[in-house]
């Protein structure tokens, strides 16, 4: 493994780097001191069987050092995974809050192609996957290096011989392995993407469930679901399967009973050769058999480093995101007026949504945008609370760019109802007060009352002070209400606003109705319209078609133009009538 | 776990489990007996006595032969099991998920579903494969090294017996303490990471009130919260790990202490002893091991009894043979209750009569059970009591594909298959003709969605259909129902798609479904509800009142107050309204 593909992790490491060494050093230690036992016990047996009366303290002193590396050899390896524990423990803190940070301060339509569920995959998935890196991969690493190079060394300095005796069945392995792993990076690769496909058919078959049921198509969307996953079995189970049978037979080269075997046999043969003595073989079958530990233990480790640095890329890569930009020097705007001049902007895609915008939003005004879906309205007007930045030409509040306002002021300014009205997990008045934490209640209850939504609150058990999702279940409709309570309370002289929040809930349709309208009162206010009856009476209605601004004006004279907006407004009013007849005919 | 392990696996394997788990027992068991080999060879060795060596290796080899043969047998048992999980449980599950009631798949347990049935595969396999053999054996091996120490020497052998309680008290305390924190930085990291998922998912409100620069309380207590648990996690279970794992330790120091006071006082012979402490150094390693592994073993435990939990679902009854389809066309509730929990009924007593070819809209507040009735007539769920028949028969007497040809649905969250526009249109009637899929979609709009998209009809419509608008998916849902042509169309009005090109084509879809089908359609729309022959309007799971639109607007107050709302609500201009709080 390159130092550079490791890159990632040895950024994300850095703040713990001193705890992992710490870890490193323990566990060597730790690794050596677990060999000594062996060493002590062949030492003891030296004592013990020398001719003559016993060397009483010898032999005490020998089963001291046995007792006390036991001890010390172990609490050296479990203080290494302790350390290496606190670290990968402070490290995930310390990432979950660096994570936090920046989801805080990217641009908010970073978050308009963001599933929750890619979010969570970040902050608790990839996380927890960086455990093994962290807690496990140095300490086995320097144990499976330490142990079997001291072991080898000792045998060495008893008998070059001895050391070969205990590694003699391991080239079996060894030339099984190499052969058994031989395309492991490709195979790997081939699996990895056949094995996405599966949970991608797997998440498709499960949430499609309904309709495959519905339809009686079950045998249809079973089949794509079938065939990944036997497309994933079938290639793993191809490749692994000739390879079975080689490795549940070389991996016997490494098992305790037949390295025993080989080291006694063999040292039968030392000793009728008159090359070692007898307790040189015990070393070397006692060394030998300690030896494939470590490494296995480390290799089995192998899939969970993998994982582990996939997880450090993406989580490396989500830190290095782009931030908003924030100006140094940032300027106060001057009063609530909203204009574009020559905006124009693309996605990353390189797809243009926008182009040449320019519009004036007078303080105090209502400007509708119209136009198809896909016309470009959404991201105009989330272009005042900088959900993206302009690609070129500038968007202007109280006559400064938005780009040059600091956030928390822009955020004063700029207040948005958008379709997806949002609630947080806490007390009703905790909802309300986001914006203005020490809020009085007869302000909240104000703001409730204007929203058609203070009865429904008192309606609750506990009122104001009931948590949402315990003993507060909103509706759609409700919940929009309570986030026009908040807009109400939060005050911003400059309102975006989705009108398709109106018809969140048709059975409450007339009261956010009615929310709306108070909020909108003595605003500057953008709103993006798809019903044009709602919008007829805005100061200005900009109709929008293939990211241009196509016709500008107010409802009679753009009707008189007969243009797109007349076109869209003749097939809006349509269905009604087109109802009534299809009424005549049902009555027929 | 045995048992979760069978569940997943099948009955068909439970003989090969049994097989596996008795060979994997044998080959513990055998490799202990064939390190206690090295005691007699060697003794034999410091005494000098080749012969008795040759003879105590020549025994030892034959053990390894049947240690060779036991590992073989479960290496290859674990893998073909592995195997078998790996080609079969994919399959098994869907089969059973299939079978499930479509009421189980609610949105959270989809979520769950998808991430257990994704790793579950791996997880499964490596148990086979990894994770069992060395936990077994690590267990098996040295409890049989240390009862051949009772056969060579009983007070070494009564020895580690004696300190075998400790051990196994001391390592399942320890256990019992992960187990017990374990709960606790679970629930921690699950507050977190919901905190964090929704700071992501409210930052334009949070921003919007300037909260992410002041912080955010609720998700920073959360993160505290979880580093708290975590570390008191590892200062409470760290030194109970090292206390069990120095208790193996000590055990082996206890040995050699009895052994060199047996040596003292001349009651053992030396090189006896010598061999046997050899032996005896064998213990500790295997165990380590287990416990390192036991961790992720119990981690798969976890996963599996996950994945065993969806095997135990009792999947809906179904008869063999359908009830014959008297009545086509018509739907009849009778006194249906219906409820997720008993004393929390969503559906209460309702009874209801749709006749064939009929339109029926039903209306009433959101949580009043309008979208639960539909589901019932689909038997997404099963009544509590009461009974509902479609096309003459009970639901519960018709098999799920009988069922379901009578009915076509139009669902309020359409979810779309990452495949081509037609190829999901299509999913309505698989072998309908190119003309009648045109002409669905025709009827639907969908035909202006294929002219918007560059590579129309062969458009891909992304993952869930997401390169598509909720309206637009709305269409291909109504173009589905329309090739499907049940005598049936139950219609869930979507609330959010409401532009009004979209809001045309409903209407010109549901005047042709009209023509030839019965309509049952959750309403929103004033020109649908008046329209209808029959208007069923519900309130906290019961019917409140039946009847026409003239009907209901003279005779029922609620009804004409209503639509007095729903009226006032379509005229709505957003800047001229009287604000009076």
């Amino acid at each position: 493994m390159s130092r550079k593909t490791n890159e990632p992790l040895y950024q994300l490491r850095y703040p713990v780097a001193g705890l992992i060494r710490l870890g490193v050093l323990l566990g060597g230690v730790g690794a050596l001191t677990s060999l000594l036992p062996f060493v002590a016990i062949v030492e003891l047996g030296r004592v013990l069987l020398s001719p003559g009366p016993l060397d009483i303290e010898r032999v005490a002193i020998t089963a001291l050092v046995i007792a006390l590396a036991l001890v010390l050899g172990w609490l050296c390896t479990g203080l290494a995974l302790w350390a290496t524990h606190v670290a990968d423990h402070r490290m995930q803190a310390a990432l979950r809050r660096d994570l936090v940070r920046v989801l805080g301060r990217v641009p908010l339509g970073w978050y308009s192609d963001k599933t929750s569920g890619a979010i969570r995959k970040a902050v608790q998935n990839d996380l927890e996957d960086l455990h093994h890196l962290v807690a496990h991969h140095d300490v086995e690493r320097i144990a499976a290096l330490v142990l079997p190079a001291s072991g080898l060394l000792y045998l060495c300095w008893l008998d070059w011989r001895l050391m070969v005796l205990a590694v003699v069945t391991f080239p079996v392995y060894a030339v099984a392995y190499v052969w058994m792993m031989r395309g492991f990076g490709d195979k790997m690769v081939q699996l990895d993407a056949s094995f996405s496909r599966v949970s991608a058919a797997i998440v498709e078959f499960v949430h499609g469930i309904t309709v495959v049921k519905a339809f009686g198509q079950t045998g249809r969307a079973y089949q794509g679901y079938r065939e990944a996953v036997h497309d994933f079995s079938e290639r793993y189970a191809g490749w692994v399967r000739p390879l079975l049978r080689l490795e549940a037979l070389s991996s016997l080269a490494l098992s305790a009973p037949v390295i025993l075997l080989a080291t006694l046999a063999g040292g039968a043969w030392f000793l009728s050769r008159g090359w070692v003595g007898p307790l040189d073989v015990m070393a070397a079958a006692l060394v030998g058999m300690a030896l494939p530990q470590t490494l296995l233990t480390f290799n089995q480790g192998m899939v969970a480093q993998r994982n582990a640095q996939a997880a450090a890329k993406r989580i490396a890569s989500l830190l290095s995101t782009e931030l908003l930009p924030e100006s140094r020097h940032p300027r106060q705007p001057a009063g609530s007026a909203v204009e574009f001049e020559q905006v124009s902007f693309r996605y990353g895609d390189g797809h243009e949504v926008l182009s040449d915008i320019s519009l004036h939003c007078r303080p105090g005004t209502v400007t509708a945008l119209v136009g198809r879906s896909g016309a470009g309205k959404s991201t105009l007007a989330t272009l005042v609370p900088r959900f993206h930045d302009v690609g070129a030409g500038t968007v202007r509040i109280g006559g400064v760019d938005v780009r040059e306002i600091a956030p928390e002021v822009l955020y004063r300014k700029v207040g948005f109802v958008l379709q997806n009205a949002q609630l947080v997990r806490g007390t009703v008045r905790d909802n309300l007060c986001l914006g203005r934490p020490d809020a009085e209640d007869s302000a909240i209850i104000e703001a409730a009352r204007a929203a058609r939504i203070h009865d429904r609150i008192v309606a609750l058990p506990r009122g104001y002070d009931s948590v949402i999702g315990e003993d507060a279940v909103f509706s759609g409709g409700e919940t929009q209400r309570l986030s026009i309570a908040r807009m109400l309370l939060a005050d911003t002289p400059i309102l975006i606003l989705d009108e398709a929040t109106a018809h969140a809930d048709p059975e409450s349709e007339a009261r956010i109705q009615d929310a709306l309208s108070v909020l909108a009162k003595g605003r500057t206010v953008l709103v993006i319209a798809h019903r044009l009856a709602s919008v007829m009476t805005a100061d200005h209605i900009a109709v929008l078609d293939g990211g241009r601004i196509t016709e500008l004006g107010g409802h009679e004279a753009l009707l008189r133009r007969d243009g797109l907006y007349a076109h869209l407004w003749r097939l809006q009013t349509g269905p009604a009538e087109e109802a009534s007849e299809w009424e005549r005919e049902a009555r027929a | 776990m045995i048992s979760d392990l069978l569940k997943i696996l099948g009955p068909k394997h439970a003989g090969d489990l049994r097989r596996y788990l008795l060979w994997l027992g044998a080959y513990g068991v055998l490799q202990g007996v064939a390190t206690a080999f090295l005691v007699p060879v060697l003794a034999a060795m410091i005494h000098g006595d080749g012969q008795r060596a040759a003879y105590g290796l020549l025994a030892l080899a034959l053990t390894v032969l049947l240690v060779a043969v036991a590992h073989y047998r479960q290496a290859m048992k674990g893998f073909s099991l592995a195997l078998v999980v790996l080609t079969t449980l994919h399959d098994r599950l869907g089969a059973k998920l299939v079978s499930l009631p479509l009421g189980w798949f609610s949105s959270e347990r989809v979520g769950r579903l998808s991430r257990s049935a994704t790793g579950g595969t791996m997880m499964v396999t490596n148990v086979f494969a990894h994770l069992l053999t060395p936990v077994v054996t690590g267990v098996l091996t040295p409890a049989t090294t240390a009862l051949t120490l009772l056969f060579f020497d009983w007070r070494l052998g009564l020895t580690v017996l004696l300190a075998a309680p400790f051990i196994y008290v001391l390592h399942h305390w320890s256990a019992s303490w992960i187990a017990r924190t374990e709960q606790r930085v679970d629930a921690a990291g699950v507050e977190a990471s919901n905190r964090v998922v929704e700071f992501a998912r409210l930052q334009p409100v949070l921003r919007a009130f300037g909260r992410t620069r002041e912080g955010y309380p609720p998700l920073d207590q959360a993160i505290d919260a979880q580093q708290r648990a975590g570390g008191d996690r590892l200062s409470a279970t760290f030194p109970r790990l090292l206390m069990a794992g120095l208790s193996v330790h000590l055990a082996f120091a206890a040995l050699l202490v009895v052994g060199v006071m047996l040596a003292l006082a001349h009651a053992i012979d030396t090189v006896e002893l010598v061999a046997l402490l050899a032996l005896s150094a064998r213990l500790a390693g295997p165990l380590a091991e287990a416990a390192a592994r036991s961790g992720q073993l119990r981690m798969a435990a976890n996963d599996l009894r996950r994945l065993a939990d969806i095997f135990d679902q009792p999947p809906l009854p179904e008869p063999a043979r359908s009830l014959p389809i008297s009545d086509p066309g018509t739907v009849c509730l009778s006194n249906v209750v219906f409820g997720y929990r008993p004393e929390q009924p969503i559906i209460d007593g309702v009874s209801l009569r749709v006749p064939a070819g009929s339109m029926t809209a039903i209306i009433g507040p959101s949580g009043s059970g309008k979208t639960t009735l539909t589901w019932l007539i689909m038997r997404f769920h099963d009544v509590d009591s009461g009974a509902v028949q479609v096309g003459g028969a009970d639901v519960r007497g018709l098999t799920s594909a009988d069922l379901m040809a009578q009915i076509a649905p139009v669902m309020q969250d359409v979810y779309l298959f990452d495949d081509t526009l037609e190829a999901n249109i299509r999913i309505g009637a698989p072998g309908a003709s190119d003309q009648d899929v045109h002409e669905a979609a025709r009827l639907a709009g969908v035909d202006e969605i294929v002219k918007r998209l560059p590579q129309g009809w062969r458009s891909p419509v992304g993952e869930g259909g997401g390169a598509l608008s909720g309206g637009e998916r709305q269409r291909i849902s109504l173009a589905r129902a329309l090739l499907k042509k049940a005598p049936i169309v139950i219609l869930d009005e979507a609330t959010a798609a409401l532009d009004a090109e979209n809001e045309r084509h409903v209407q010109n879809a549901l005047r042709t479904l009209r023509a030839r089908s019965t309509l049952i359609v959750v309403a929103h729309q004033l020109s649908t509800i008046r329209s209808a022959d029959q208007i069923v309007m519900l309130e906290h799971g019961a019917v409140v009142a039946t009847g026409t639109h003239p009907q209901l607007s003279t005779n029922e107050p609620r009804y004409a107050e209503f639509w007095r709302e729903r009226q006032r609500a379509r005229g709505w201009r957003l800047t001229d309204v009287e604000t009076s709080a």
